[in-house]
């Protein structure tokens, strides 16, 4: 992979010669294929240390509203290009929390991302609230919900509520899984609320301090 | 006269766009294969920074960082760590080797090349 990356963004920044616009727009579709299959790499690695108990978190103390801004701002261009505003309220004073800030941020990225993605007018609302020793995550959107009889089921591998969102909306349709599974290592859960046509609301609650759940995911 | 870097990596790709994109960037660049004769480069060519695998044959890139580092001629030389898909806790122990910087695989060449520029400007 770092080969194919590495030589494509050389040749894209020209260090072999300029290239005519048809070929610069080829390597193009080579570099974004590339970095789908990079994603789809990291995302099967990680389900199998996941399932081999080899994820080991990196705990230490983070703070949750620096994961919020962090997400916030790595989602801004995607959001702008779709005319979406991404909003988000952090109750004042939220605790110190204790966990894997890396995966936490992953997470989040993945979910307030699945949101942008699938929400074509409106808003997504991350709110990140604390109470009896845990963080409450919302991540509400205006998107087309997904039915009742799918809900289950996206949490799992390669489910997508329809195979052809792979195509359009890209992803590798192991996100969700590996979300759900880093939550449950942390020692917390996630669920999710949707009405088709209303919009989604993914819950995430999440102890303020985890301690390693591994034989548990 | 120009910066020299020397990288050490086993992979013929990774040190071809490396050597293509630090030359074309002005610098001279160097080579080793493995993690013995980078260290043993690193003493003969005095280079001006370091790019180190870590996954090395023979002496793998922590305990090369640890070996140069230990040199009181070479300690000065930073070492920026270049290491395969991002395990957890590889940033950590790259630095507890004594690298100066980080950079997980597939690493952008653009992204590089400004790490490279901040530590030799």
């Amino acid at each position: 992979m770092n080969g194919i990356l590495g030589f494509a963004e050389l040749l894209v920044d020209g260090l072999y010669g300029t290239l005519p616009a048809k070929a610069l727009e080829v390597l193009e579709r080579i570099q974004k294929d590339g970095k789908h299959l990079l994603g789809l790499i990291n995302d099967v690695l990680d389900i199998s240390k996941i399932e081999a108990g080899q994820l080991t978190l990196a705990l230490d103390n983070y703070s949750m509203q620096g994961i919020v801004e962090t997400v916030v701002a790595s989602t801004g261009s995607l959001a702008r290009a779709k005319g979406i505003e991404v909003k988000a309220t952090v109750s004042p004073d939220l605790p110190v929390g204790y966990g894997d800030e890396r995966r936490l941020t992953q997470v989040l990225l993945n979910i307030v991302g699945n949101a942008i993605k699938f929400t074509d007018t409106g808003s997504v609302e991350i709110r990140a609230n604390a109470r009896d020793g845990h963080f409450t995550i919302a991540v509400q959107d205006t998107g087309p919900g997904i039915p009742t009889e799918d809900q289950a089921r996206i949490f799992e591998e390669f489910q997508q509520v329809d195979n052809s969102i792979t195509r359009q909306k890209g992803g590798t349709g192991l996100g969700l899984s590996i979300a759900r599974r880093l939550i449950n290592v942390h020692g917390g859960h996630i669920d999710l609320e949707s009405t088709p046509g209303v919009g989604s609301t993914f819950n995430i609650v999440l102890p303020l301090r985890a301690t390693d759940q591994r034989q548990a995911a | 006269m120009s910066k020299r870097i020397l990288v050490i990596e086993d992979t013929e790709n990774n040190r071809r766009i490396l050597n293509d994109l630090l030359t074309n960037a002005g610098f001279e660049v160097i080579e080793a294969v493995d993690g013995e004769k980078g260290v043993a480069m690193a003493a003969e060519q005095r280079p001006d920074l370091i790019l180190m695998d870590i996954q090395l044959p023979i002496v793998d890139g922590y305990e090369a960082t640890r070996r140069i580092k230990a040199n009181p001629d070479l300690r000065h030389i930073p070492i920026i760590a270049v290491t395969s898909y991002a395990l957890s806790g590889d940033d950590a122990k790259a630095f507890a080797a004594g690298c100066d910087g980080y950079f997980a695989k597939p690493f952008s060449p653009r992204v590089i090349l400004a790490k490279v520029r901040e530590f030799l400007t």
